[in-house]
């Protein structure tokens, strides 16, 4: 008998899938082609609010090659849901978008029609004869002035650009200001960004009139969903509907969300019966997918004299876009759970609005709502540092949630609305903090900069803290099928590029102590896996994985008969159960369990960043010479893949602090519509971001495991605004996440110190 | 000389791919990029289709070009290469293998762009020091990893085939 294999949990296996993806053989939705396929162009508004007094297809119509032309008027009038219960609410739920807009078009980029023809060129030119009569109506554009004071309404009949009103209450928040020797309050921006993956969206259907049956492959981050919403949309079973994951060139949120062209897709493969492709293009991609981030907070911070943070106010307004989409009031609910943070707040009050305005509406990118949150109340704690002249690390150390105080609660008290409350179950915040300053070597960097200053240079150092929750439920169920030399895992999360199936099947072959090399995760297929929710809010391997490990004791409880013993005593050797003396049974003969992993709320995990910034005065560019960053993950199931995770969420972060920004002209027209406009990072403007990961365990699953593939977003914005703040002094006032060098220079030019763009 | 051909007209096209010879009929408006794709070298990659992003790289007479930003047309009477050529059967070139080891690549989709970027660099320019090599990887985008572990691959790949050529 073999000692068991163990340590397959923790260790950095090689990612799967690597070398197909390095010869090129991996297959993308785009690379499919069927017999007889046809090819869609959605046509879009070109206006950011307007009457739509016609669309007019008929010349697209006689374009040879063009065999279908649709508008609202050829469809059901439809809305597409929100997923998430808890992201619901009666106003949301009346402003839903339609697939085609029918009487008004809300933000440039709105489908309004769908040209198929035989050949996507062809395609795009019929697109461009669709004739759309507009009259102009006056723009929302802005969204604390939306809620406040525009005359006019997103969606005129629900009365309001104001969809939501969140309030949180905890503690004597007057009490505490009253304590206060000091007070600082600020008007502070999220700007907008983009979660833009290098594979634009897109999705082929195919419509099988013999059986009834529509598969549809692009599916990804939340297949099962899109399956019953199909279902339901075309009116077929839900067995009739199969939504496919293929390879995914990176998801970040935005991607696998159903989206109005996943439903005009599916109703053309069903109308035409031929099979129809869509593949967004990167014009699309930038008014079409979702948006993310944008929302102004005015943040009030009081404060003793010593440095103790008594407690905060905050009036927020966190756009949604013009319409509220699949994830809901998740831009207003998320901020509100994070702007806490890991402090040890006497008191707070949270007052955040729900608001639109006429633009792309808003979802879920990366870090979704802590990073806003984040960069909000890291950077109000810097401007107290400043006033109070406190080193930032000191302030924070001093405000940290002791561990003796775990676990700890926010509970809301009264005049709250109905808010998750906002709990932690454990982690030591003050230790995982040093070990962050000492990784980064924080003391070396504050000497470094004074060297560089002495030189004449503008040099900052930059920190933040933060709170991510992350490993939302409600469950994920999987099958595990032992066989010889060969274990299939079949769990309905979903892999957007992240390497899940490594993870997963690194705890598989732990458990069940076999090779990882037999091991194989299926998660592609929605007619194979009966059920799941997705990969989101990082919740994949925590979910997942521990219900691998429920389905393999399940597999002792079946083996223990057999083998004649309690469960307790079967232990997995080398592809067999076994128990005491010499009895076993191979996994082939165990047959399939499944295994089921229910959690309730958010798991809690602390982390940081902190950042070396070097700002040049003449053009405002800002450079991150260093980021180290680190992360509570409970327990790494492989750190190889973590690194690679936090390091590329830290490099989309410092990407969105310093370069990309999605602007709008004062017309609604979007201004970032190619990569030219919308400037992400390459290697040259990328520091080599170092990682600590912090294993403090959690208590809320059996192995212990927190989310990691979002963290390393959470922290960046706050850290990098707060070193370039540092590097400028008083220069210049930081009050936007944006620290571009347009925004930069802007404010440092100017008497005010304050950049026209904020204002 | 032949007239202008019409926008859905097709002209006949011979290009050579990967060392093999193949004849394609392309509308003239096609990009070289969609022809490849079209002959089922899907590893050419469209991410942006206004020369951006890097993700269509390929090598036109050794030299890496976006495909996005020529006619299928052009590729007559060159010399085209793409990823599917790189792995010398089961064994990926070392190239390949430096962005194994230092883990740059993630979801995959700008990976063979920045395969061929660089195996220009090498071949052209097998003496090219860290600046250069980093001027060279930040023409492509990558996402995931933000292209640090690129650069990294890159030193090690330019440094091995110093080593090694």
């Amino acid at each position: 008998m073999s000692a068991p294999r163990g340590g397959l949990i923790g260790s950095p296996a090689p990612r799967r899938k690597n070398r197909e993806l390095l010869t090129g053989e991996g297959t993308y939705v785009a690379d499919i082609r069927l017999e007889g396929q046809v090819y869609a162009r959605v046509v879009r508004s070109p206006s950011a609010h307007a009457r739509l007094l016609g669309v007019d297809t008929s010349e697209a119509l006689r374009v040879p090659g063009v065999v279908a032309a649709i508008t609202a008027d050829d469809i059901d009038d439809i809305r597409i849901p929100i997923r998430l219960p808890f992201a619901e609410s009666p106003e949301a739920n009346a402003v839903l978008q339609a697939p085609l807009a029918a009487d008004v078009v809300r933000y440039v980029g709105e489908p309004v029609a769908v040209v198929v023809a035989d050949d996507p060129y062809v395609a795009e030119d019929a697109a461009e004869l669709v004739s759309v009569d507009l009259e102009e109506l006056e723009p929302v554009l802005d969204p604390a002035t939306s809620a406040e004071s525009s005359r006019t309404l997103v969606h005129e009949s629900f009365g309001s650009n104001t969809i939501g009103r969140l309030a949180y209450r905890y503690g004597d928040v007057d009490a505490a200001f009253a304590q206060a020797d000091v007070v600082v309050r600020r008007r502070l921006r999220v700007h907008r960004l983009a979660a833009t993956p290098m594979e634009t969206r897109g999705l082929v259907a195919d419509y099988d009139s013999g059986s009834g049956g529509l598969t549809v492959w692009g599916g990804a981050k939340v297949k099962h969903f899109t399956r019953a919403l199909l279902s339901r949309v075309l009116g077929l079973e839900l067995t009739k509907v199969r939504v496919i994951e293929v390879e995914v060139g990176g998801g970040f949120g935005t991607r696998g969300e159903p989206y109005p062209e996943d439903i005009l897709v599916a109703l053309l493969a069903r109308r035409l019966e031929r099979p129809v492709q869509w593949i967004e293009d990167r014009w699309e991609h930038m008014v079409a997918t979702n948006h993310a981030r944008e929302q102004e907070h005015d943040f009030e911070l009081a404060a003793g004299a010593d440095g103790r943070m008594l407690g905060f106010r905050v009036r927020g307004w966190c756009d949604h876009g013009a319409y509220v989409r699949t994830q809901g009031l998740l831009p207003v609910v998320l901020p509100m759970v994070h702007l806490p943070g890991p402090y040890e707040w006497q008191a707070f009050s949270m007052d955040l609005d729900a608001v639109l305005t006429n633009r792309t509406p808003v979802g879920t990118y990366r870090g979704p709502g802590m990073t806003e949150a984040t960069f909000v109340r890291e950077r109000m704690v810097d401007i107290l540092a400043a006033e109070l002249q406190m080193d930032p690390a000191d302030l924070r150390r001093r405000n940290l949630i002791p561990a003796e105080s775990m676990p700890f609660s926010f509970m809301p008290g009264p005049g709250s609305g109905a808010v998750m409350p906002i709990m932690y179950q454990g982690g030591d915040f003050v230790q995982a903090f040093d070990q962050m300053l000492d990784g980064a070597g924080y003391d070396r960097m504050r000497v470094e900069q004074q060297q560089a200053r002495a030189d004449g240079q503008h040099a900052g150092v930059g920190i933040s803290a933060y709170i991510e929750f992350a490993a939302v439920g409600p469950f994920e169920e999987v099958e595990v099928i032992g066989g010889a030399g060969n274990v299939v895992v079949r769990a309905g999360v979903g892999s957007l590029g992240q390497g899940v199936e490594t993870a997963l099947a690194q705890i598989a072959a732990e458990l069940l102590d076999v090779p990882l090399t037999d091991v194989t995760v299926e998660f592609h297929d929605t007619a194979e896996v009966p059920q799941g929710f997705g990969a989101f809010a990082s919740r994949s391997t925590v979910l997942a994985g521990n219900a691998i490990a429920a389905a393999v004791d399940e597999m002792r409880a079946v083996a223990a008969p057999l083998l004649g013993c309690g469960p307790d005593d079967v232990e997995f050797r080398g592809g067999a159960a076994t128990a005491p003396g010499d009895r076993s049974v191979g996994l082939g003969d165990i047959g399939p369990t499944r295994g089921r992993f229910e959690k309730e709320g958010l798991t809690a995990s602390f982390g940081g960043a902190v950042c070396s910034v070097s700002v040049n005065p003449a053009d405002g560019r800002a450079r991150v010479d260093r980021f180290a960053l680190a992360h509570d993950v409970g327990r790494a199931v492989n750190p190889r893949l973590l690194r690679g995770q936090l390091a590329g969420a830290a490099a989309q972060g410092i990407g969105g602090a310093l370069f990309e920004e999605i602007a709008y002209d004062e017309h609604g027209q979007p201004l970032s519509v190619t990569f030219a406009d919308y400037m992400m990072p390459t290697a040259a403007e990328l520091p080599d971001v170092e990682v600590t990961i912090i294993e403090h365990g959690s208590g809320s699953n059996p192995l212990g495991i927190k989310g990691g593939g979002e963290a390393g977003m959470v922290g960046s914005l706050g850290a990098v605004a707060n070193g370039v703040a540092d590097a400028v002094g008083a220069g210049a006032e930081v009050l936007s996440s944006s620290v571009s060098s347009a925004h930069l220079w802007h404010a440092l030019h100017r008497p005010t110190g304050h950049d026209p763009g904020e204002e | 000389m032949a007239g202008w051909l019409d926008p859905y007209e097709s002209a006949a096209v011979t290009l050579t791919v990967n060392g093999a010879s193949r004849e394609v009929r392309v509308p003239p408006r096609r990009t070289l990029a969609d022809a490849l794709r079209d002959a089922g070298l899907t590893s050419v990659r469209l991410g942006c289709e206004h020369g951006v992003c890097g993700s269509c790289t390929i090598l036109l007479d050794g030299t890496a070009v976006r495909s996005c930003l020529m006619l299928a047309v052009q590729g007559q009477g060159h010399d085209i290469e793409t990823v599917e050529s790189l792995a010398d059967g089961d064994g990926l070139s070392a190239l390949q293998q430096a962005f194994d080891d230092n883990d740059a690549l993630q979801c995959g989709f700008c990976t063979p762009g920045f395969l061929m970027l660089i195996e220009s660099l090498l071949r052209s320019e097998p003496e090219a020091g860290r600046d250069r090599i980093l001027e060279v990887v930040s023409s492509n985008l990558c996402r995931c990893t933000g292209a640090v572990p690129v650069f990294q691959a890159a030193l090690d790949a330019l440094a091995a085939n110093r080593d090694d050529p």
